[in-house]
Order: structure tokens, then sequence, then C-alpha cells
């Protein structure tokens, strides 16, 4: 694998892709092109249920993306594209570069065998192989031989702390165990793209936490990019470098956590993320106020002598700062350049407010 | 009158087929009750040749490994009781064509039912002539092979092989077809090839209904082996039939109970394979 790929090189480009289920799905995809259907309209004409509608985002080398959205989103659906487990209905795939729609068989299973590993929210650790030969499963598939694929295996499972436990059958492995392995069965194979689909969701709370930060630490150190399913908007904040948002087929919204929560794109996503801390979320850039301001309304205070924190710092360490100093106003400074003053009103109102109400 | 005239000459019509195959094709059935019979000859070899002391051993030894030791003495009680009544020679007649027949059935049953788990559209058109071979009395089955087969080993043994074949093939084929979705999934994304689908994923998921299948399978030919003691097929089911032709009530009870032993000792058996296969636990 060529680990001197440009930074921000697209691996996954998806492109207004639709999928249709339903036979006459060729006709209703040609209608909706045509006429700009609706989906209940679909659904009456054609019986015909769109599942995912007009999707396009982009996946980048070493990028961890987040498909968030409640069950019946389409976002299974919408994975599922991404390897061909699902066909397209419409639009395009790229998938390093190539067009995923054009591949044949023995194209397809070695880019699914090379190039992207799946988990899945049920694991499927087959029951009557031990840990060491499910992870090694993918390898097996490729046509290697024993001893190499159990040592490529081991290592796998090294990584994701289950070096002790090959022999073991899978029944005896907790859940989080198990979802370990079917980890390690990925990454064995060792391909660009992972796909996780809800993974860590059968799992309790706890071991879920654990998981996350340990998935997102080793697909970091690797180099993975991956694109993780979720119904569950911590896990994805939590995880994703970016997020995508989906209702009803449709990509609602896709940004950094701190975008969709400071700037929800419709009242839907409003809803969802109502209850997210901005704690860590929210930056010193986005609650200062200019310098002039400040000395106008507090003119005896000399700026240079204020407490200072960098612009990117977030509540929370804003709120550090100033429990730590006397004062009541924090300088934000870019370098050398003061950029303005947080005051104690508006990091007080930060804390408290709403994310900003939905745009129109 | 008019209908029994039509029924009569129904009658001579079909006489006069079987006449017409007797005599036109009548070589096709010689080979085919000397293949029969010859195949039967084999496997009753192999299991009367021994001594009776020997079969029963393995049977033991089978049974220990497959079940623990109390079937084990049980089996070899029961075994040795049927050599006590002097009914060992009969009895393995019956395993011989119980044996002989299941594996022919088989070796239609299982590579048809992969091929139905497989197509959907082969196991619709399957189902209602499989339906068919099972709802019919068993006894029908008796009435073509002796009119084209003659009286022995070669008519029970066809009969006994169309009652075995539905069960193992409607298993099997559902046992193909029943792949949990996440582990067909699992193999797509991992890049399989079809016939790694089928030999590292279906059929290990597929493995206990098959057995199920082969345990039915053969618990319908030991009950056909017994019936078509009336067409001469030798073995116990004989043995009966003609205890109860002479009034002969003792003999028809011990070899009654010799068959009870023989069903028992074999669905065991074949039961545990199929369950030690999957549980392999350790």
């Amino acid at each position: 694998m060529s680990s001197s790929t440009e930074a921000g090189e697209v691996l996954i480009d998806c492109q207004s892709v639709w999928k249709v289920f339903g036979e006459k799905a060729p006709l209703a995809m040609k209608a909706i092109a045509e006429r700009g259907l609706s989906k209940t309209e679909v659904l009456r004409e054609f019986d015909c249920v769109v599942g995912v509608s007009n999707a396009s985002l982009q996946v980048k080398r070493g990028e961890i993306f987040c498909i968030m959205g409640l069950s019946g989103s389409g976002k299974s659906t919408l994975i599922r594209m991404f390897n061909r487990l699902i066909d397209a209905t419409g639009g395009a795939i790229q998938i390093k570069g190539q067009n995923l729609m054009q591949l044949g068989a023995t194209e397809l299973r070695a880019m699914r065998a090379k190039h992207i590993g799946m988990v899945f929210q049920a694991v499927a650790l087959l029951p009557h192989r031990n840990v060491l030969e499910n992870a090694a499963f993918g390898l097996e598939v490729q046509g290697m031989g024993k001893e190499e694929r159990h040592k490529i295996a081991t290592a796998a499972l090294q990584k994701v702390g289950l070096a002790d436990w090959t022999h073991k059958m899978p029944r005896e492995l907790s859940g989080g165990m198990q979802q370990r392995v079917g980890l390690a069965r990925a990454i064995a194979a060792d391909p660009e793209i992972i796909l996780m689909d809800e993974p860590f969701s059968a799992l309790d709370p706890l071991i879920r936490r654990q998981l996350q930060d340990e998935f997102r630490q080793l697909a970091k150190s690797l180099g993975k990019s991956a694109v993780f399913i979720t119904h569950d908007l911590d896990e994805a904040m939590r995880i994703g470098d970016r997020i995508a948002i989906m209702k009803d087929g449709v990509i609602v919204q896709t940004g950094t956590a701190a975008d969709i929560v400071m700037n929800p794109a419709n009242a839907y996503v409003a809803e969802f993320v109502a209850g997210i801390s901005h704690l860590h979320l929210v930056t010193a850039r986005s609650v200062l106020c200019p310098v002039a301001e400040f000395q106008q309304a507090a003119p005896g205070v000399d700026v240079n002598s204020l407490p200072r924190s960098a612009p990117d710092a977030d509540l929370d360490a804003l709120i550090a700062i100033m429990v730590g100093a006397l004062d009541h106003a924090i300088g934000v400074w870019d370098g050398a350049s003061l950029l303005g003053v947080v005051t104690a009103k508006a990091l007080l109102k930060s804390v408290q407010e709403k994310p900003a109400t939905a745009k129109a | 009158m008019d209908l029994t005239q039509n029924i009569e000459a129904f009658d001579a019509r079909i006489e006069a087929l079987l006449a017409w195959l007797q005599d036109n094709a009548g070589f096709v059935f010689n080979t085919t009750r000397h293949g029969l019979e010859a195949f039967f000859g084999a496997v009753h070899w192999l299991l009367a040749t021994p001594s009776p002391y020997f079969v029963v051993a393995v049977v033991a030894a089978l049974g220990l490994h497959l079940l623990g030791w109390r079937f084990t003495v049980l089996a070899t009680l029961g075994l040795l009781a049927c050599q006590v009544m002097g009914l060992w020679g009969v009895t393995m007649d019956t395993l011989a064509l119980v044996i002989a027949a299941t594996a022919m059935a088989l070796a239609v049953a299982l590579p048809l039912g992969i091929v139905a788990g497989y197509n959907r559209r082969l196991d619709k058109m399957a189902e209602p002539l499989l339906d068919l071979l099972q709802t019919l009395p068993p006894y029908i089955y008796l009435l073509p092979a002796i009119a084209l087969l003659g009286y022995g080993p070669a008519t029970s043994l066809v009969a006994t092989v169309l009652v075995a074949i539905a069960p193992a093939l409607r298993l099997t084929s559902l046992g193909i077809r029943m792949t949990p979705n996440e582990f067909l999934e699992l193999g797509h994304a991992n890049g399989i090839a079809p016939l790694q689908m089928f030999f590292k994923i279906r059929l290990p998921f597929a493995v206990p209904s098959i057995m199920a299948g082969i345990n039915q399978s053969l618990m319908m030919a030991f009950g056909m082996v017994v019936i078509a003691g009336i067409v001469g097929s030798g073995g116990l089911g004989q043995t009966i039939y003609e205890a109860v032709r002479t009034l002969n009530i003792a003999v028809s009870i011990d070899a009654t109970v010799a068959i009870v032993i023989l069903t028992m000792v074999l669905d065991r058996l074949t039961q545990s394979a199929g369950t030690a296969k999957t549980g392999a636990a350790r």
C-alpha cells in the first residue's frame, strides 16, 4: 500500500446517487430524472420505494466520515452501495478514481478483497471457526497460504488487543470482543477504506465508548479512511471528522460536528442537536467581540494585561482560564495579533444559548 | 355395463403396456435389477461377513465416540439380543437394504437439493412432486417396481429409494437457502468467489439441516424396507410377514423387537452425527 499519496485525495466520490427499490426501479428512476417525482408519487405510480435520493459526498484519505440517521433513513443502503452489496439505481460512485458501477465481477471481487473492508452490526463471525481463523477469513478468501494469513491475522488481533484469544471460539467472547475480532478481520486485509455499518450499536454504553475511542485511534494510526454509520449523534461527533445527517433517504447536512451544532441546516437537524453540549464545539473565535467594542464598554482595562487564549480554544478551556484568573475577560491572540476579547457575559451566554436557530 | 367394460379395457391396456415394456425393454430392467442387486450384495457382504461381535463392537465404538456410555451399553445389549434371538442374519439383511437404499437416495437427493437451494424456481417445481411422493401410501411404490423388476431385493430397493429421497432433498435445499444474510454479505464484502461461498459459508450453515434430512430419509427407508418384506426383500420385514401368515406370533414379536432396536440405534447415531458436526466445540 502506498502511503505517500497526497493528503486530501478523494477515495470515495459519490455523486447524486439514488437507490430505488422495486421491480420497476429503472422506469421510476427515469421518471424521477425527467419529471422530478416525489417519494410518495414514485410509490403510488411505480410501486417503488426510494431508499436513497440524490446523495453526494466525498471521503478523503485518512478521514473518518460518519453518516448519521435514524432507522429507515437510508444510511445502511447508502453504505452498501460503496462496495456494491447493493447496486445504485442512479448516479456515480468512484472508489480511488475507478468507476465502481463499471467493474466486472472479477474486478469487483478484487476491489472488495483488497481496498474496501467492512464491519457489520451483527459482527458475523463464523461460529464454527476460532477467532484466528475468523480474523484471517478475508485473506483466506484471497487465496493466501495458511501460515502467512495466520501471521497477519495474529498481528491484526494484536492491534485490537486480542492477541491472547486467538484459539477461542466466537461464542466464548463478549459482544465487545466479538466486534473487535470483526474489526481485526477488516484491517487484516489492509484495505484503504473501511465501511463500518453501525458496528457498536448493539454494545452497552461503557464498552461502546471505549471501542469508539479505540477505533478512532486505530484508524488514525493506520491512516485508514472510514465511513461510519450510526444512529447515535454523540457517537458520530466522537468519531467523525465530518458528519452527514440523513433523513428519509436524503443527506440533509454535511459538515464538522461544530458546523452542524452551530449552524443546523433545518429544523430537523436543529432538533437533533438541541441536546448537544457546546463546551467542546464552540471556540473563542466565534464568541469574541472586537477590541474596539470591548474598550468602549470597559475603558479602564488594558487588553494586553488580560489572560490570553488561542482562537481555537473551546468553551471548556475558556471557562477554565476565566475561573483561574481574576479578570472578567480573556484576550484572544492569534500569534502576535489580538483578534478580540471574550467577556464573561458572552461566555455565559454562549454556554446557555441553544444552537443558532435554523436558517430558513 | 358400460363402465365396467371401460375399466376392463383400461386394465387390459395397462397389462399390454407392461408386457410391451417387458418384451421390448426387458434388458433395461434386467440390467437395473442386476445393478441394484450387485450394490445390495456388496453392502450386505460388508455387514454379514464379519463376526456379529465385530459389528456390535464397531457400533459400540461409534456410540461411545458420538453419544457416551449409556447409549453404548444399551445399543450393545440390544444388538446382542438380536443375535441371541437367532435373528442376526436377517437383521443384517435389513440393515444392508436400509443402507443401500439410503445411499442411493442421498446420491440423488443431496446434489438436487443443493441445486434447488440455489434455484428458487426449481425448488418451487420440485415441491408438488415431493409432496406427492410423501403423501401416497408407501405400498403404492411396490407396484410398478414389482411389475418390472420382479420379486426380490431390487424391487424393495427402488420403492425404498423413492420414499427416502424427499426428506433429504427438502432439507438440503432449505439448508442451502437459509444461510443468514449477514454471512452472505460478509462473503461478498470480502470479494468471495461463488465456489468459496458454497464451501466456506453456505455449506457449514446448512450442515445441521442436511444431517436432519439424512436422518429422516434413513427413517423413511427403514419403514419402507420393513413393508417391502411382502415382495421378498428378505430381512426382518419378510420374517414378520411370513411369521404372521403362519400364525407364528412369537417369531413375529422377536422380529419386531429386533426392528425397534435397530431403528433406535440408527436414529440416535445419525442424529448425534448431525449435532456433533455443528456443535463442534472443543
